[in-house]
């Protein structure tokens, strides 16, 4: 359960407008939106890498803005986030994958090394564990990324962008592979997607940013017939509309 | 490989290395040569980069040759104390100042403010492929991009170093005055029948030199850089690395030459 | 929603005014930022444990791989200087036996830490605040925190023992080497005698205490500055770059002002 209440945020100009929008627990919540509205920066908001001017964000119930770095460490272990950019480390596969569990929780050599296992053949690449990630494909990596953010089990799990770059059947896969996962933990998932087709056909829920605000919320039928012009536009990529 | 071998396989990849750059600057030397007779210059590009690295380089340039001149003074002053040679201090202070330190950290003040700016700029719009994109509108890169950079360096960094003679100065005296009691006219009075215009003009020749170093060495290890945000990080890094080894290099060169 | 509709939604927010900007707010926005990192890097220091090997890992980097430039770069350092001595000395008083004894007590005293510390911090600095950006611009900083591993903790610690441990052993090894290129260009130049040269009657114990305390502030200066500016690098390949710039002129900047500081306070504690 996230729930984000009138937040604020701006670097050089406003990014984040009065932004309320409440998550329910356990389902697939899609962000969709054109670029730069603001998707990424929310995600780094609810897991508290960067702080907001104003407003107030819990997740299960527990305030995270305002806390300190120190403090973040038992909302981190709840959380799991895939990142646009990869942000793999110059570290191997497994190492890269074990990481969270090696620092947020006490579990023995064996057990990490079974996890990691049990990750990667699920995300269909065995034996990759001694291979570096700066020699993986960007489907891979985003794969690998993939384990990282569900290898600690964690009850929320952040998916920035899975797909951008990627054919349109490795697109589906991932999506699929969110799913999946998704249904097996129980857990809530959020992804920020700009392929809008794909992301929706798995998503519960829906809600459309637009310059720092959010325009939309609902479900996917409600979106796909939304009278708003620029979700319409958004969701059935029309080029006629305001946007 | 064994590890007997190891080293001196490293130790000749090495080497290659260092010759592969330096070919790489010669050759961009060459080609800057040749856009310059006759001169090809963009004019307004040459104005503006002049101004964004000359200019805007006045006040670190300036704080730097100020404390220069003010740490000669300091190291100066025990060895001035003891023969109590107060009357030679502003000449020893400057003597050091312009043949040597000024120009010399000045220009590596200016290789890390100028030079690993104008590798990033110029690896990014490699990364980005905005190079391939003047070449594909039939611009070339050299004429359009290397040239006006190289000209406002190696002149912004001599003239640099002019201004930055003159800040020591004044650096020197006010530490002088602070901690020897030697008042600033004594100190000029003391330092100018000494100082030969040789003096000045060794650092200012210098000058230009070193910055015909730092100029093509950006934009060799610029123009070469492979491999995105990482790329750009390691190309900015081996590219002060090997602007500072040659100014050393030219340093040391020319103390000798222009005895 | 219409554009008219648009409007009155963007005025009726009351958006928090922006901070005024300036040159001077920032510079000291960024002391402050500075200060803050290296509170939290002497924290951790000692109050945290380290990835096994992470040290060495940094002290093989920053030291081993600066070794050969530092020991070129302090060779014509050496000679350099001491032929300026020389041809200062020869205007005042033809007598070149003591070149060799002021310049080893301006080595020690001085110019091994200070005037190393410069290529030091192009080499290093340059280096540090490279991978530190660019881990930034990948969201590599962001993924650490999502594991309770904060960046300062994880990449900056190491880097300042790293940096202090060998900055400060390649600084007195460059000017060992110094010391020696000045003896060569001594014998050939000015016709001085090594044993005439090798003149240490001059050097006090606060020479060494000044010049080997210089040795570790720069040491530690060089990593903290770059790693915070590596740290706060912001868009892509041109932050990264940025990035570089600025840790490389503001170590050199931090050292010359240290220098400065230190030099004179120096002066009035360790006399010469």
């Amino acid at each position: 359960m996230i729930e984000l209440f009138d937040v604020h945020k701006h670097f050089k100009e406003p990014v984040l407008r009065g932004v309320s929008l409440s998550v329910p627990a356990k389902g697939i919540y899609a962000l969709i939106g054109p670029g730069a509205a603001g998707k990424s920066i929310l995600f780094k908001i609810i897991a508290g890498l960067v702080t907001p001017e104003r407003g107030s964000v819990r997740v299960n119930g527990e305030e995270v803005v305002g806390r300190r770095e120190r403090e973040m460490m038992d909302l981190r272990r709840g959380i799991g986030m895939l990142f646009q950019n990869y942000a793999l480390f110059d570290l191997s596969v497994a190492e890269n994958i074990a990481f969270p569990l090696r620092r947020l929780f006490d579990f023995s050599e064996d057990e990490i090394e079974a996890r990691v296992a049990e990750r990667l053949e699920r995300v269909a690449l065995p034996g990759f564990q001694d291979r570096n990630p700066a020699s993986c494909s960007g489907g891979q990596k985003k794969r690998i990324g993939v384990a990282r953010a569900t290898i600690a089990r964690a009850p929320i799990v952040l998916y920035d962008e899975p797909t951008a770059g990627l054919d349109p059947v490795t697109s589906q896969k991932i999506y699929n592979l969110i799913r999946e996962e998704q249904r097996a933990q129980e857990s809530t998932v959020m992804v920020i997607s700009s392929d809008v087709n794909g992301v929706l056909s798995i998503a519960d829920r829906v809600g459309m940013l637009h310059k720092g605000r959010l325009i939309f919320d609902g479900t996917v039928d409600e979106a796909r017939v939304c009278p708003t012009p620029e979700v319409n536009q958004f969701v059935h990529g029309l080029t006629e509309g305001p946007l | 490989m064994n590890a007997a071998l190891n080293i001196p396989y490293r130790m000749g990849a090495a080497l290659l290395l260092i010759a592969d750059q330096t070919g790489g600057i010669a050759i961009m030397a060459g080609q800057v040569v040749r856009r310059l007779v006759p001169p090809r210059i963009d004019r307004y590009e040459l104005f503006r980069n002049a101004y964004r690295m000359g200019v805007q380089s006045v006040p670190i340039i300036a704080a730097t040759a100020g404390f220069t001149g003010a740490l000669m003074v300091i190291q100066g002053a025990p060895i001035v104390e003891r023969y109590n040679a107060r009357n030679i201090i502003g000449w020893s202070a400057m003597f050091t100042t312009f043949r040597e330190l000024g120009p010399l950290l000045i220009a590596l003040m200016f290789n890390g403010r100028v030079g690993a700016n104008n590798t990033a700029e110029l690896g990014t719009m490699v990364v980005t492929e905005q190079i391939d994109g003047l070449r594909a509108l039939a611009i070339d890169p050299i004429t359009y991009l290397v040239v006006p950079r190289y000209l406002s360096i190696a002149i912004m960094m001599t003239a640099l170093v002019i201004i930055g003679d003159f800040v020591a100065i004044l650096g020197a005296m006010g530490m002088a005055w602070g901690i020897l009691d030697v008042w600033p006219r004594q100190f000029y009075y003391s330092a100018m029948p000494m100082l030969q215009t040789w003096d000045f003009s060794v650092g200012v020749i210098k000058g230009f030199f070193y910055g015909n170093m730092i100029a093509l060495t950006s934009c060799y290890f610029g123009l070469s850089t492979r491999g995105g945000a990482p790329g750009v990080g390691r190309s900015v890094n081996a590219s002060v690395v090997a602007a500072a080894s040659g100014v050393f290099i030219v340093d040391y060169l020319s103390t000798f030459i222009l005895h | 929603m219409t554009e008219a509709a648009a409007q009155t939604l963007d005025a009726a927010t009351d958006e928090p005014p922006l901070p005024k900007r300036s040159a001077l707010t920032d510079m000291l926005g960024e002391l402050a930022d500075l200060w803050r990192v290296t509170l939290d890097t002497l924290f951790y220091t000692f109050n945290h444990k380290r990835e096994k090997g992470a040290v060495i890992t940094q002290c093989y980097a920053i030291g081993n791989r600066s070794l050969f430039f530092m020991v070129v770069t302090m060779g014509f350092i050496g000679a350099i200087v001491v032929y300026q001595i020389g041809i200062q000395t020869a205007r005042i008083i033809p007598d070149m036996s003591l070149v060799g004894a002021t310049y080893v007590k301006l080595l020690i005293r001085d110019l091994a830490a200070s005037v190393g510390a410069m290529p030091l911090a192009t080499r290093v600095g340059a280096g540090i605040a490279a991978e530190i950006g660019s881990m930034v611009v990948t969201e590599q900083t962001d993924a650490l925190r999502m594991s309770a591993a904060d960046p300062v903790d994880y990449l900056v610690v190491p880097r300042f023992l790293a940096s202090v441990l060998m900055g400060t052993s390649i600084l007195l090894i460059g000017g060992a080497v110094a010391y020696f290129a000045g003896m060569l260009i001594c014998n050939l130049s000015f016709d001085v005698n090594p044993y005439v040269y090798m003149n240490f009657s001059m050097v006090t114990s606060g020479d060494c205490i000044l010049g080997f305390i210089k040795c570790l502030v720069y040491g530690g200066t060089i990593a903290l500055v770059s790693s915070q500016r590596g740290l706060r690098t912001f868009g892509g390949s041109e932050g990264v770059g940025r990035a570089t710039t600025e840790a490389v002129v503001g170590s050199l900047f931090a050292i010359i002002t240290l220098n400065l500081i230190m030099s004179t306070i120096g002066n009035f504690l360790l006399p010469a």
